[in-house]
């Protein structure tokens, strides 16, 4: 027993080289995928373009941050995208009678994080199933959100509050800045803190987790939380940069983010995959559409492409860890 | 000391699936507050409008069983209904549009458990590959447009009744018995089971769980193929999109039936039930006409509700 | 434009007088509409609730809870006709795939008038709409006269096979056909989401470096496309589809060019009115098709008010709009 406790705990040195040269090849892919676009579209590779793919990518990448917590601790949360589009109208609407775009703010990642909290007192205290309990909760945000929105649109921000999202920093967009923070403070946070290290190790076995004196509970509570909160910041991007919020913009986000945790080499049994596969993962897909945009690709094959890309990423994310082992 | 028969009802409470308790309920609220919702008219419509979604769960209690997951069934049955559709339009024959839709069907469930099995890729992953394929070709097929004109023959298959009980009810209850039939009289039936708790025992009595694994997601598959035609026949027309998002409700229905996610505990009639108790709560809060995002916010809450009990009383 | 408005309004309460004289009995009316999200069915619920309070009836109103999903408003159909309302205001979720439920319907012997999207078959007493087609080649050849028949354009387009994203399409692309002098660099679907319409945007400008004029199939995408002009710090004329609140909204600040009003609120009105007139065996109107109005800068008054605060048409003004 004691062997399986040390074995589950010590896994720091070895995941960490091992996802580096995971997050390696998946690099590699997305660096190949350039590489193509690069000569088959003149204006692909330009700095406005690279930077635009990035400030698209950054939408995907912050729901998909927070969810890949989640997934190392060996759970599921499908409730992102109605999160998303609750904490989006809710702070629109705060901003748009207070005036504070701060107060907004406040409001957009204290719903997320509200809304995390309760999933995760879902899967820990009621012991549903994450799959099953963050399904149960995206219904009924959307229930809350469609009658609290009744059809109207939350439209019209101050320019200041705008910035966020459509503003530039240095020549840079200010969500690639975001993108890179939050890159960088979930790295951190996953590979070098106790806490992170405490995730991975729960993903990888819970019940050696438990028995090492880990508080799963309160971990896997603060993880679901993260990721509400994560969705919580998502969704203040969202409307920074739309300047308005509806009822319906969360339908689309939520398989994107899941699919760009997956592609990012994160597996759903928990305890493998990095916040920095997921940041590829999400630009891999971003890529494809902003490819398929300038080749002037017809939309009917953006989903065929985007089925075959996640087929092909985690087969080669395979391989390279079969020969690493 | 309590007395006897709070505890046999203590016992009865335990022992009932939380889903029954939910489905009990329902009907007792509806039956007592939706004018017609006990009518044999209404109950038949209900039946019937939860056919398809059964075709779908049957087989995904199976694939869960084996701590599988199919995400892609919606989408592939987008695409075996619009099949149904092309097909029966040129031919005239709805049975080669079945014919094409359970060959097409087949196809993406073999493929699913091959990337599965054989690949080894996560369940969750490679179906929600092919739900892109199978939702690309579908557009691609299509060009977005829904696909009309087809022959009458199709559609009768939705309208017809037998001794006045409507076919898809007949079909309902023919997949139900196939399904238990397979799973709880076959030794195929007992290889299901082995394969979510115990793969090493498959393997000790010379068994290859990588094909059963793959006859799986094919009878998966192959199920869809079959619900393609009713959904075509429904609709009297295909549309590139009308099937999407069903595999979510498959699984949920599923889940409310008390299947666990771990260890092959599956329970067939559940499942079943699940399917008629999200019938039975939407069709009850369009009769007493509540505003629908509440009808929205009750689908999750049923989901939640049911899957507490179950835990609750698993602990209790 | 502020004395036709009090005309409106006297002649509705002369008709809700009238009627209410004849005939007050309290029907419900049925409203299927395709979902709880999009803006324009919003004024859509907002027209039939005013007109049916005008004339003393009750509004149910069906919406699929997953947007625009065929089998759960073929579902809600099978289940108002167990509960049996007195009549039918329907939109399809699509034209095509709802036949077989307006079918159902029919035997019924509910009446309904069919709104918005034209069904491809089944029996209705009345169709109210808007002309996608002419909507669209009004509001593009508004925006190519802005331009002075010169430069760059680019269409975003909604959902492929919506009846409604065929013909505005088809609007664009004829007025773009009398306007030899301006080029379409692309044509690309937005799928009627603002998110998408805006990643379109910032792509077609990496491959566009000049860019003169965007025509949008609703207004939530043309808003899209303006933010992501003005992230990039370009500047281009916008038009949309719709006349929804936010676009006019945005017209009058000067940032969209135009908006065609689709009228969501008149198809609400009359198609209740229709379906109240036919229980109450009033003549109805069997073809309403409203003639498309472009939004401007110069006239967006009268659409710059709360929607409870609109009036509905009256009868008359149906009838002139149903000569054709």
């Amino acid at each position: 027993m004691t062997d399986l406790i040390k074995e589950t705990l010590s896994p720091p040195r070895s995941i960490l080289s091992q996802n580096a040269s995971q997050a390696f090849y998946r690099l590699l892919a997305a660096l190949l995928i350039c590489a193509a676009l690069t000569l088959l579209s003149d204006s692909f590779l330009s700095l406005g373009n690279i930077l635009n793919v990035l400030r698209q990518a950054s939408l995907t990448f912050f729901i998909a941050s927070g969810l890949t917590l989640v997934v190392l601790t060996a759970g599921l949360d499908l409730s992102v995208g109605a999160n998303v589009a609750l904490s989006a109208c809710l702070a629109g609407t705060v901003i748009h009678q207070t005036g504070s775009p701060a107060l907004g703010i406040l409001t957009g990642l204290v719903v997320g994080g509200v809304v995390g909290f309760l999933n995760g007192f879902m899967v820990t205290a009621l012991r549903i199933p994450s799959f099953i309990a963050t399904y149960g909760m995206l219904w009924v945000l959307n229930g809350v959100t469609y009658w609290y929105m009744a059809g109207e649109t939350v439209h019209g921000f101050p320019a200041g509050f705008r910035q966020i999202g459509s503003g530039y920093f240095l020549g840079l967009p200010v969500p690639v800045y975001l993108l890179l923070i939050f890159l960088a403070i979930g790295s951190l946070f996953a590979q070098r803190t106790i806490w992170g290290q405490e995730i991975y190790a729960i993903g990888a076995n819970p019940v050696a987790a438990r028995l090492s004196g880990i508080p799963v509970t309160r971990r896997l509570l603060l993880v679901y939380t993260v990721s509400g909160t994560m969705a919580g910041i998502a969704s203040i991007i969202f409307l920074a940069r739309l300047n308005s919020a509806e009822a319906d913009i969360g339908e689309s986000l939520t398989l994107p983010a899941i699919a760009a945790v997956l592609i990012g080499g994160a597996s759903l049994f928990g305890g493998i995959g990095t916040v920095f596969g997921t940041f590829i993962g999400a630009s891999i897909l971003t890529l494809v559409l902003n490819g398929m945009n300038l080749l002037s690709i017809s939309a009917n094959w953006q989903p065929l492409v985007t089925g075959i890309i996640v087929i092909v990423a985690v087969w080669l994310d395979m391989k390279t860890r079969r020969s690493a082992q | 000391m309590p007395d006897a028969a709070v505890i046999s009802q203590i016992r009865l409470f335990q022992r009932t699936p939380g889903v029954a308790i939910v489905l009990v309920l329902l009907i007792g609220l509806f039956g007592a507050i939706a004018p017609g919702f006990l009518s044999a008219a209404n109950l038949a419509n209900v039946l019937v409008q939860s056919t398809i979604l059964t075709m779908l769960a049957l087989p995904m209690t199976l694939i869960i069983m084996t701590e599988g997951l199919d995400l892609s069934m919606g989408a592939v049955l987008t695409l075996t209904s619009l099949c149904v559709a092309i097909v029966s339009l040129a031919t005239k024959s709805a049975l080669l549009g079945l014919g094409a839709a359970v060959l097409v069907g087949a196809a993406f469930g073999t493929v699913n458990g091959w990337l599965v099995a054989i690949v080894g890729i996560p369940p969750f992953v490679a179906t929600l590959a092919t739900l892109g394929i199978a939702q690309g070709l579908s557009l691609i097929m299509s060009d977005g447009q829904s696909v009309v004109g087809i022959p009458h023959s199709v559609r009768d298959i939705y309208s017809a009744a037998v001794l006045s009980v409507p076919v898809p009810i007949i079909i309902g209850l023919a997949s139900y018995g196939v399904f238990h039939g397979l799973l709880y009289h076959t030794r195929f039936g007992t290889y299901v089971f082995a394969l979510g708790g115990n793969r090493e025992a498959l393997r000790y009595a010379g068994l290859s769980p990588t094909r059963l694994l793959i006859a799986v997601y094919a009878i998966g598959g192959t199920m869809v193929g079959v619900a393609g035609l009713l959904m075509t026949a429904r609709m009297n027309s295909g549309h590139p999109t009308a099937g999407l998002g069903l595999e979510f409700d498959a699984i949920a229905a599923v889940a409310v039936g008390g299947t666990s996610f771990e260890r092959g505990n599956g329970w067939l009639l559940g499942t079943v039930l699940g399917v008629i108790a999200v019938g039975v709560l939407r069709n009850g809060l369009n009769l007493v006409s509540l505003p629908s995002s509440i009808q929205v916010a009750s689908v999750g809450a049923l989901v939640i509700v049911a899957l507490f009990l179950d835990g609750f009383r698993s602990r209790s | 434009m502020k004395h036709r408005m009090t005309r409106c309004l006297a002649l509705s309460f002369l008709i809700t007088a009238a009627s209410t004289q004849a005939r007050a009995d309290n029907e419900t009316i049925a409203v299927f509409t395709k979902n709880q999200t999009n803006p324009f069915f919003q004024t859509v619920r907002v027209g039939a609730d005013n007109m049916a309070k005008a004339l003393n009836a009750k509004i149910l109103h069906y919406i699929p809870t997953k947007p625009d999903s065929i089998p759960e408003q073929l579902s809600q159909i099978e289940d108002v006709v167990v509960k049996k309302p007195s009549a039918i205001v329907f939109t399809p979720v699509d034209y095509k795939a709802m036949v077989p439920g307006v079918e159902k319907i029919n035997d019924a012997k509910i009446p309904v008038v069919n709104i918005t999207d034209r069904s491809a078959g089944g029996k209705f007493v009345s169709f109210v709409g808007a002309d996608d087609y002419s909507l669209g080649l009004e509001t593009g050849r508004f925006l190519l006269k802005a331009l002075g028949g010169k430069g760059n354009v680019v269409i975003i387009e909604g959902v492929k096979g919506s009846l409604t994203n065929v013909d505005r399409v088809r609007g664009f692309n004829d007025a773009l056909k009398e306007t030899p002098g301006v080029k379409l660099l692309a044509s690309q679907p937005g799928n009627y989401q603002r998110l998408q319409a805006l990643q379109v945007m910032e792509n077609l400008m990496q491959s566009n470096s000049q860019i003169d004029g965007v025509l949008a199939a609703n207004d939530a995408m043309a808003i899209g496309a303006i933010e992501a002009l003005d992230g990039a710090n370009r500047k281009a004329l916008v038009i949309g589809i719709n006349g929804t609140k936010e676009a006019v909204d945005a017209i009058k600040s000067g940032k969209l060019l135009a908006s065609g009003d689709y009228n969501g609120f008149a198809q609400g009105c009359l198609g209740a009115m229709m379906a109240i007139r036919t229980l109450r065996g009033q003549p109805v109107i069997s073809e309403i098709v409203l003639k498309p109005t472009v939004i401007t800068s110069e006239n967006y008054q009268p659409f710059d008010i709360s929607l409870e605060q609109r009036t509905c048409p009256t009868f008359e003004d149906a009838s002139k709009l149903g000569a054709k």
